[in-house]
């Protein structure tokens, strides 16, 4: 028995660690290099005094970025300053470990061929776990050491990386249950995303208004460690037993279910179908339909959340310049800065989005089923137009629809529609940066179509110059290599047509190489 | 008579990999022609060249004396295609799989769509994951079969179907041929072939080994001849267009197997009459035969047809 889980480890690790290795060397390099970028700015106890004064003048900066307690500490302030990625990155790390090696390996039947041998059904979601498990204790030690060579105290900085490994483990626990129940990799995530949402959202309501709520989420366990504060161990204890529990249903599952089945399974469908999914547009809607809803989702979220939040954060701001500061927004009207602050983020989950949908077209054509499409009179050029067309089409509602929401919850909060048009046309000025998204994908889809992870590298490097480019005081070429620096940062910058136009004409080269790439290239080609 | 299909010394490489080294095809208008070789000798491969998805590195492939590579949109509004791993997508129906499909093809017959479903046994209102593999091989098969074309172009179609099931498409593909469509069936099931096609072209390693009709090809190969008898053939292994000749004394009588040239079978029965035939078995060259000869091993007793025509399936 135990034989077999050792091999079953061993298989997960030997077929996973490239990727395991990626993440979290980059995760934990990431946040040691914030860390220490943190701690050279407030390099004196004045400083890092005034930025605590100025986060917690209101409760609209608690509900973003968690309630920090000690916040007047460096460790205070890293931990402010990762509140909001923290929350979703920790948590992605422990979903993608374990949903990659279980769900997925049996969707595409690799697991049945590996329950065949001397593996029992327990097993291998055991290891999924064991090995994500490792990775998060990883990620968590290295995350240690480096606070401690930035500066931080030992037993705080300890306290506070196993903190974030504990929402890592919850996170990858609960996506292994999830594994158990539904059919698809995708729903495991869809599910856990949503889960991470709610918590989220609990979170933040719990912060606000300093209730117990705060103790129902995931994340706000994280936070009622106190590693900065009061260093309450105990709390680690939370998401390990509950952790340990959902790992141990999974696992309970795993063992008693029939291999292949669900919890939840669709109803027989129509036996033909629609004369809309016939046409290549119709079908190219269907298949990116899922993509859009879930960035759309996302995108209103956020949004909704931010809005109705503006008037505390002009609130703060007035009581406290330092905040404004501290949010990247130096001087000019509180109001245009705040709706800088969060058009930048909807312009980068708007880059997610066109990343992730333009991706399925390498999967069609990794499963073979692009070989199916192109084999009819469906030419190359149109297929690739339609798809690009409606992603095309589906970025822009993304961000009409999320602009939209920003406008009318922030009349709603300020009691005031005069920024509606500035907000609007702030979502639209980011349009050509996304699209340079779309020309990167789609010219690495056209030349080299297995190097298609590239794009998402790119993508992590600009949403790490995006969120905390200007707080960290990066060097302005490093600044320039995201295209959403260019834009000029609306509506508190001034925008330059110029270098919209330039941008649009970067991104019209690269979707026209993508697509004379394509039209040239061997279908499947490996 | 016309050739749909037209290849002369084709090639292709991979990186350091030569997939194609000189292949020729020539299909003619109206036949079944069977496309035969091992794993990896370049079947698809060539299928995929002559569909314009990937692009050949030398010679010539025409089809419908066009080039498939420049013109692959509209040539494929004379074909359908079955590819050798049938992809899907899973969250379709097996109907609506069949009308993305059949909306890319130039026609669909619904009567004919209809009465392929009910041939095939399948239930068009399940997702395409919970079919099974062959079903999901019926979904691909009834697509194409339903398709007004000219040319049909399968790739290993019956990966998966159980015996019934390939009489039923066995059957589909002589009556789609009485309709005047051409055929190119890629296989490396030698029953299947030998039941269907006109002309073969047999591959291996890239090449073109040899090609021919089902009877051109026989007369170049040798029949197998199993014959117990009460005493000795006199001087059979010296006869005239007689090899490979073993005997054995098994239980008090002679137990004799050879091969021979089809046109001496007349004189050497002869013989055998005259050391008095307890049983005989005459097996005319199969397909097996030829294959393993192209292969560079020697014919073999008829039982090597079951050896390999069995391991497939």
């Amino acid at each position: 028995m135990n034989a077999g889980l050792g091999t079953m480890v061993g298989i997960v690790w030997r077929t996973r660690r490239r990727g395991i290795a990626v993440w979290v060397v980059a995760l934990a390099a990431s946040m040691v290099g914030t860390a220490a970028s943190i701690a050279g700015l407030y390099d004196t106890p004045a400083k890092i005094h005034s930025y605590a004064e100025a986060v917690t003048s209101g409760s609209a900066l608690a509900a973003i970025n968690g309630h920090v307690e000690g916040i007047d500490s460096l460790g205070g302030v890293i931990q402010d300053e990762f509140g909001f990625l923290a929350s979703f990155l920790l948590p992605l790390l422990g979903i993608g470990l374990v949903a990659g090696s279980t769900r997925r390996e049996e969707e595409s039947g690799r697991l049945e061929t590996i329950l065949g041998g001397r593996i029992a059904r327990h097993q291998p979601v055991l290891a999924a776990l064991a090995v994500a498990t490792a990775a998060i204790v990883a990620t968590s030690a290295m995350f240690a050491a480096g606070l401690d060579v930035v500066g931080v105290p030992v037993s705080r900085a300890i306290l506070y990386s196993a903190s974030l490994g504990g929402i890592a483990f919850l996170f990858a626990a609960y996506a292994a249950l999830m594994a158990q129940l539904v059919l698809h990799a995708r729903g495991v995530y869809t599910w856990s995303l949503i889960m991470l949402t709610v918590a989220y959202v609990v979170r933040g309501i719990g912060d606000t208004t300093k209730s117990w709520l705060t103790w129902l989420s995931p994340l706000g366990w994280a936070e009622k460690a106190a590693p900065f504060g009061d260093q309450r161990w105990w709390a680690l204890a939370v998401p390990i037993v509950v952790g340990a529990a959902l790992g141990g249903a999974a696992v309970w599952l795993a063992a008693r279910r029939d291999i292949g089945s669900v919890l939840w399974r669709r109803a027989a469908g129509s036996a033909r179908s629609t004369s809309l999914h016939r046409q290549p547009i119709g079908f190219a809607i269907w298949i990116h339909r899922p993509a859009m809803i879930g960035w759309l989702a996302g995108g209103v979220l956020l949004t909704a959340m931010m809005g109705s939040l503006a008037q505390q954060l002009l609130d703060a701001m007035a009581g406290n310049p330092a905040l404004a500061e501290a949010m990247g927004i130096q001087d000019g009207r509180p109001l245009d800065g705040f709706v800088a602050v969060t058009q930048l983020y909807l312009a980068v989950l708007a880059g997610g989005y066109v990343v992730q949908a333009l991706g399925t077209l390498r999967t069609e054509e990794a499963e073979g089923r692009l070989e199916a499409r192109l084999a009819g009179t469906l030419s190359r050029t149109r297929w690739l137009a339609a798809h690009a067309g409606v992603v095309l089409a589906g970025l822009v509602l993304i961000v009409v629809a999320s602009s939209s929401v920003l406008a009318l919850s922030t009349a709603w909060s300020v009691g005031s529609n005069d920024d509606a048009g500035v907000v609007m046309t702030a979502g639209l000025d980011y349009l050509p940066a996304e699209l340079v998204f779309a020309g990167l994908a789609l010219a690495l889809f056209g030349l080299w179509p297995r190097g298609f992870g590239l794009t998402w590298a790119a993508y992590a490097v600009v949403t790490f110059i995006a969120f905390l480019g200007p707080g960290l005081k990066l060097a302005r070429s490093v600044l320039d290599l995201a295209p959403t620096t260019h834009v000029g940062n609306p509506p508190l910058g001034t925008v330059d047509p110029g270098s919209l136009t330039a941008l649009a004409g970067v991104a019209i080269a690269l979707l026209l190489v993508g697509f004379i790439a394509f039209n040239r290239r061997d279908v499947p080609r490996a | 008579m016309s050739e749909v299909v037209h290849i002369r010394e084709l090639t292709k490489t991979f990186g350091k990999v030569r997939a194609l080294d000189g292949l020729s095809l020539s299909v003619r208008a109206g036949e079944v022609h069977g496309f035969l070789g091992p794993n990896g000798a370049g079947k698809s491969t060539t299928i995929r060249i002559l569909l314009g998805l990937i692009r050949a590195g030398g010679g010539t492939a025409e089809l419908f004396g066009a080039d498939p590579w420049r013109e692959a949109a509209r040539l494929h509004g004379r074909l359908a295609y079955v590819a050798g791993d049938v992809a899907l997508w899973p969250g379709l129906t097996g109907g609506q799989c069949l009308d993305v499909m059949g909306a890319t093809h130039g026609r669909v017959d619904e009567k004919r769509r209809e009465q392929l479903i009910e041939r095939f046994e399948l239930d068009p209102g399940k997702r395409i994951r919970d079919y099974s593999k062959g079903n999901r091989q019926k979904v691909a098969l009834v697509a194409a079969l339903a398709a007004d074309v000219d040319l049909l172009v399968l790739d290993e179609p019956t990966s998966g179907l159980d015996p019934l099931m390939e009489q039923a498409f066995q059957q589909c593909v002589r009556e789609r041929r009485t309709d005047g469509v051409t055929v190119l069936l890629s296989s490396h099931i030698l029953g299947e072939v030998e039941a269907l096609a006109d002309r073969v072209s047999i591959v291996r390693h890239g090449r073109t080994v040899t090609t021919g009709s089902l009877a051109d090809l026989r007369r170049h190969t040798r029949t197998s001849v199993h014959v117990v008898t009460a005493r000795e053939p006199e001087g059979l292994a010296r006869a005239d267009g007689v090899a490979e000749c073993v005997s054995e004394r098994l239980d008090g009588q002679v137990d004799t197997r050879f091969t021979i040239d089809a046109d001496q079978l007349d004189a050497t029965i002869g013989r055998l009459h005259a050391a008095q035939i307890h049983t005989l078995t005459v097996t005319p060259p199969s397909l097996d035969a030829l294959f393993l000869r192209n292969y560079g091993e020697m014919p073999d007793a008829p039982d090597s047809r079951e050896s390999l025509a069995g391991a497939p399936q």
